[in-house]
């Protein structure tokens, strides 16, 4: 079994050693570090400090010296946003910084993605995300589309104010078989199962896994709407979004 | 605590003597933000989205906070976006079963060079029906009962004017562009304050919204410590601070502010808010609102105020504004509480 020492770069070695106190998210990412080349190690370095003018520098030199653009964006771009998100969870972190390393991911990824999409490389899974109808608030959602994006998901965002019949347009244009729902007020939380049963009346329910959260949401709420998942936070949605559509953690 | 009971008050002098930590008959029934419902909008023909914009209505729904809840306090601003409408946001402005809410995704601002107050502030129909739903409040139930305004503070109007995610990059980025942004923006705030003490009200609720959910407590301390005690010095009458979330990391920065109360949310409990202010400043709250007022049964909502009048909270009330369905029986059953406690409690609360 690999440990801390096995990792070569000392930043991911402290990021790890001083954020990660989970024995299984420690043990997993000590196991992902170890085995990835140094310039990865750079590349997660420059994601978790948000650094974006790295991050771009660093993907265009490791797609130059002809690293696979998958193992960049697994290795460095993912494995840096996995760290990020733990950080965000436990409160090491807070919104701007983790503004900021999505920012720096994206940097990443905007040399990634050409290359995945001509190369039929598939993502994770399709997710179609939105705020409910009525609710303008979409940092809780963006947080989590971020996250998602972070850990391979392809995400349609639809944003803000959305309707019924725009999540059930979307999840049938794209084929999606998971739709994310986020509300931030009281008033607008009962949209969520307004959509729900949108689906129902569309015979298009068990096509599709439904999770929801936001600020006012609970696990009862959502059990109560009917919806099959409830997520926390941005972490605990793509832990949900794993489990839902039965990919390995 | 105090060894002998004040004599009866009115709601007015209850809430402003909790206010300034002083004796109290009983511990008073706060909104520091809003009690409306669909409930009252219908007892009083008083709806959204009219009633937060005509001052008449605007002042008619406030007025159930007190002749229908029996609350000590009345608060005619319903929401969160008179001063930003005025500050030229656009609206989206729903119906009656919604809040009206700033469409952040179209900014009105770039950059601190963009930050202008404008001349027409406080005559803009959307600050202008604030402050004459207060004048007619004033009139109306004269000194029975505390009015309260509220005066948004400028890391809010930041997120309404910039964009959340723009506006907390920025602070990242070019922390001292941030502070000229809220430096500037302060002057809307102060402005608004003013009018309203002109205009009648007794308090005024300050919601700026550096909850724990989006920023640090250092950040608390960082950017906004030192304007919200410049708030205190500059706005004559008691403050109240609000902050949705988790907040109990920058409770002791709030204290040292110079505010008056602080408005927490059910995140943080009595007890170890309490504890995190120490006494140098009152606390307002915190009956969780979307389980327990909007979906749970009087017997839920007695729990909680009984938990926060055990704890020492100087004032009662729900956690922020409530939601629109939210039914009356939940609503009166807290000040109900308030009284039931008091009345198996010898010693009344000292504020």
């Amino acid at each position: 079994m690999a440990e801390l020492a096995d990792i070569a770069n000392a930043t991911i070695r402290q990021e790890i050693a001083e954020y990660l106190d989970r024995p299984v998210e420690i043990e997993r990412n000590i196991a992902l570090f170890a085995r990835t080349r140094p310039l990865m190690q750079e590349i997660a370095v420059a994601v978790i400090e948000g650094d974006q003018v790295a991050c771009d520098r660093l993907t265009r030199q490791a797609l130059e010296e002809g690293v696979h653009a998958l193992e960049i964006m697994d290795d460095g771009l993912i494995g840096g946003m996995g760290i990020v998100g733990i950080k965000f969870r436990e409160n090491f972190i807070f919104v701007p910084e983790v503004l900021a390393c999505a920012r720096s991911m994206k940097a990443g990824m905007a040399h990634i993605e050409p290359i995945l999409s001509a190369a039929g490389v598939e993502p994770v899974g399709t997710v179609v995300m939105g705020t409910v109808k009525g609710d303008l608030h979409d940092i809780g959602k963006n947080l989590c589309i971020m996250m998602l994006r972070g850990a391979g998901f392809s995400v349609i965002d639809l944003g803000v104010d959305t309707a019924p019949d725009q999540f059930i347009a979307a999840v049938e244009e794209h084929g999606a078989p998971l739709l994310g729902m986020s509300a931030l007020l009281t008033t607008t939380m009962p949209n969520m199962g307004r959509t729900i049963e949108a689906f129902i009346d569309a015979g298009l329910r068990d096509d599709v896994k439904i999770m929801v959260g936001g600020a006012p949401v609970t696990q009862e709420f959502a059990d109560d709407m009917g919806a099959d998942g409830y997520g926390k936070d941005a972490l605990a949605c793509v832990a949900l979004a794993k489990q839902l559509l039965g990919v390995a953690a | 605590m105090t060894a002998s009971a004040p004599r009866p008050m009115t709601g007015r002098q209850r809430i402003l003597a909790a206010l300034r930590r002083e004796p109290v008959d009983r511990t008073p029934v706060c909104n520091p933000t809003s009690v409306a419902t669909v409930e009252l909008m219908d007892l009083v023909d008083a709806p959204f989205p009219d009633a937060n914009r005509n001052p008449e209505l605007m002042a008619r729904l406030a007025a159930t906070g007190y002749t229908e809840l029996g609350f000590d306090s009345v608060m005619p601003v319903f929401s969160i976006i008179q001063e930003s409408s005025a500050l030229g946001c656009k609206i989206q402005w729903e119906q009656k079963d919604n809040w009206p809410t700033v469409r952040m995704r179209e900014p009105i601002w770039r950059d601190a060079d963009d930050v202008r107050v404008p001349n027409d502030f406080l005559t803009h129909p959307d600050t202008r029906c604030v402050l004459d739903a207060i004048g007619i409040l004033r009139r109306e139930l004269g000194e029975e009962v505390a009015i309260i305004g509220k005066t948004m503070g400028p890391w809010s109007l930041g997120y309404h004017c910039f964009g959340v995610e723009t506006f907390l990059l920025m602070s990242l980025d070019d922390p001292g562009r941030t502070k000229l942004c809220l430096d500037r923006l302060k002057e809307a705030t102060i402005r608004f304050g003013l009018a309203q003490i002109e205009a009648g009200a007794d308090a005024l609720t300050l919601p700026d919204h550096a909850t724990g959910d989006l920023v640090s407590g250092e950040y608390y301390e960082r950017f906004l410590k030192d304007l919200h005690a410049e708030f205190a010095e500059r706005l004559p009458i008691p403050l109240i601070l609000h902050i949705c979330g988790r907040t109990v990391d920058r409770m002791g920065y709030i204290a040292e502010t110079g505010m008056a109360a602080f408005h927490f949310d059910s995140k943080n409990t009595p007890d170890e808010s309490m504890e995190a202010v120490r006494d140098r400043i009152a606390l307002v709250g915190n009956i969780n609102n979307p389980e327990t007022l909007y979906a749970r049964d009087p017997e839920a909502v007695r729990a909680e105020v009984f938990k926060n009048l055990a704890a020492g909270v100087q004032l009662v009330g729900p956690e922020c504004a409530i939601p629109l369905q939210t039914a009356i029986e939940n609503l009166v059953e807290i000040p109900r509480a308030v009284r039931e406690w008091h009345a198996s409690h010898a010693h009344p609360h000292a504020g």
